[in-house]
């Protein structure tokens, strides 16, 4: 990572976000691709759609369940992983890097902040 | 997860796609320990009790083979599904029946019911199912199994000096072999199977994906208490002259049944997307008619798309096309006919592709 990418942030929706120049890049923790099992499909979100912090935007589905992926901050959708679409089970791979999700372009950076550290996420998953 | 009481593993370290596809190619040992396994008494009078709920005539049951069967309600509808056998233990003949973890209680109380001395043998006697094309391989070395053993057959053989019960049967389409040893041996035996490179152990996320490939049923899925066998597809499984047996439960509404056109039709679908068809999911036709219900779905390794089986209306018509609602979205399904994978028993010294 370059020294510009601001450090990775998550969510306790088990979404990590990384900033790079305003644009956030979106995926699911290594917990939540752990947990979920063996990932066969992910409708990706459409490029365009205007979101709010907490909004469903697209779907996972393992062989053990479907799950829900929402939006960390607010911004504009704009760029999604096409890779997924043949091969969804590069999450269970590298779910961090290789397996980001969406990119969106952010409109309030204080939603950033707000969300856990590394540590404290880790923290939240002993809870 | 918890599962009918039970802390039970949905797979292990590899995850269930490999689990699945190692028991389709190689092997898998699964633990279903927690499954009900009762030994009752070969006597007269506690077969005729038990008559009254299992639509087999049990007096006739050939020494040494199994045979898969249900208890039934007065409606005919399945209180349970079983395996059912007759062999002798130390000089004596039993039925020897495994049943659903999830229908002990239910079932408990009918067998008790009919065979007061009958005995719960699965505190003592852990049940595990090594399931595959390799598994004989893998367990021939360690136990002895006759080479004319045939799918449900079943025989008492020895390890470490105890007696266990071995059946060739399983629940996944493919050979295999359910093994119920004494718990004081059970960990020497898993332990020594999984010296073989070829098996693995498994967990209940593969053992569905493995019997939705086979298209077999699964309690509190496709069979449940307001459903009859024959609805379910599985009329196969009644003994046709016990249907006249007024001491049947349900005989009426099953030999009815069997005359006349059935309200719904079991079948299986696949995807024509990626979507994962799951459970509940509801079926309509191309003018939004609801036609039916899923009651089984999940990925399927083999065939690397989602398969699920459900219910719908006898009078629809099959070569029109089926919807599946799918968060909010109606997706086309294709009807497939049962099994989505072949049957891969031992029958007869060969294996029958």
């Amino acid at each position: 990572m370059g020294a510009y990418m601001s450090e990775k942030k998550y969510t306790k929706d088990h979404e990590w976000v990384s900033i790079e120049n305003e644009i956030a890049t979106i995926g699911i923790s290594n917990h939540a691709q752990e947990s979920l099992g063996d990932i066969v499909f992910i409708e990706l979100p459409s490029v365009g759609n205007s979101v709010k912090a907490k909004d469903e935007i697209c779907v996972v589905e393992s062989v053990k369940a479907a799950s829900d992926i929402y939006a960390p901050i607010d911004g504009e959708i704009i760029e999604v992983n096409n890779n997924l679409e043949n091969d969804a089970a590069i999450i269970n791979q590298d779910a961090e890097n290789e397996g980001w999700i969406f990119k969106m372009k952010i409109s309030n950076s204080n939603q950033y902040s707000e969300l856990m550290s590394e540590d404290e996420y880790k923290q939240f998953l002993e809870q | 997860m918890p599962f009918a009481g039970f802390n039970m593993p949905i797979n292990y370290k590899t995850g269930i796609i490999n689990e699945h596809k190692n028991v389709r190619n190689h092997s898998g040992i699964f633990d279903v320990s927690h499954m009900g396994q009762i030994l009752i008494e070969n006597n007269e009078s506690y077969l005729h009790k038990l008559e009254k709920y299992i639509p087999l005539q049990l007096k006739k049951l050939t020494k040494n083979r199994s045979h898969y069967s249900f208890l039934l309600n007065k409606d005919g509808g399945v209180i349970d599904d079983l395996i059912i056998s007759n062999i002798d233990i130390e000089d004596k003949s039993y039925l020897y029946i495994v049943y659903n973890a999830s229908q002990k209680k239910e079932d408990e109380e009918i067998f008790i019911s009919c065979a007061p001395n009958a005995e719960k043998i699965y505190k003592k006697n852990c049940l595990f199912a090594i399931q595959g094309p390799d598994s004989i391989n893998v367990l021939k070395n360690i136990i002895d199994i006759p080479n004319n053993m045939n799918f449900f057959d079943i025989l008492i053989s020895k390890y470490n000096n105890n007696e266990i019960i071995v059946s060739r049967s399983g629940y996944t389409g493919e050979d295999g072999f359910e093994l119920s040893i004494p718990n004081e041996s059970a960990e020497n035996l898993i332990t020594h199977l999984l010296k073989n490179e070829n098996t693995m152990l498994c967990g209940l996320g593969s053992r569905d994906s493995l019997r939705l490939e086979a298209g077999l049923s699964l309690y509190g899925h496709e069979l449940n208490e307001k459903i009859t066998p024959i609805e379910a597809g599985l009329s196969w499984a009644l003994d046709k002259e016990r249907l006249e047996d007024e001491n049947l439960n349900g005989n009426k509404v099953l030999s009815d049944q069997l005359k006349n056109k059935l309200s719904n039709k079991k079948i299986g679908l696949i995807s024509t997307s990626k979507s994962m068809l799951r459970d509940g999911m509801t079926l309509f036709d191309n003018n939004n008619n609801e036609i039916g219900k899923i009651t089984s779905g999940c990925f399927s390794p083999n065939l690397n798309k989602s398969i699920a089986i459900g219910y719908i209306i006898s009078e629809f018509n099959t070569d029109n096309p089926i919807f599946c609602e799918i968060r909010k979205k109606l997706e086309l399904v294709k009807i497939n006919n049962l099994p989505f994978v072949k049957k891969n028993y031992k029958k007869n010294g060969s294996i029958y592709e």
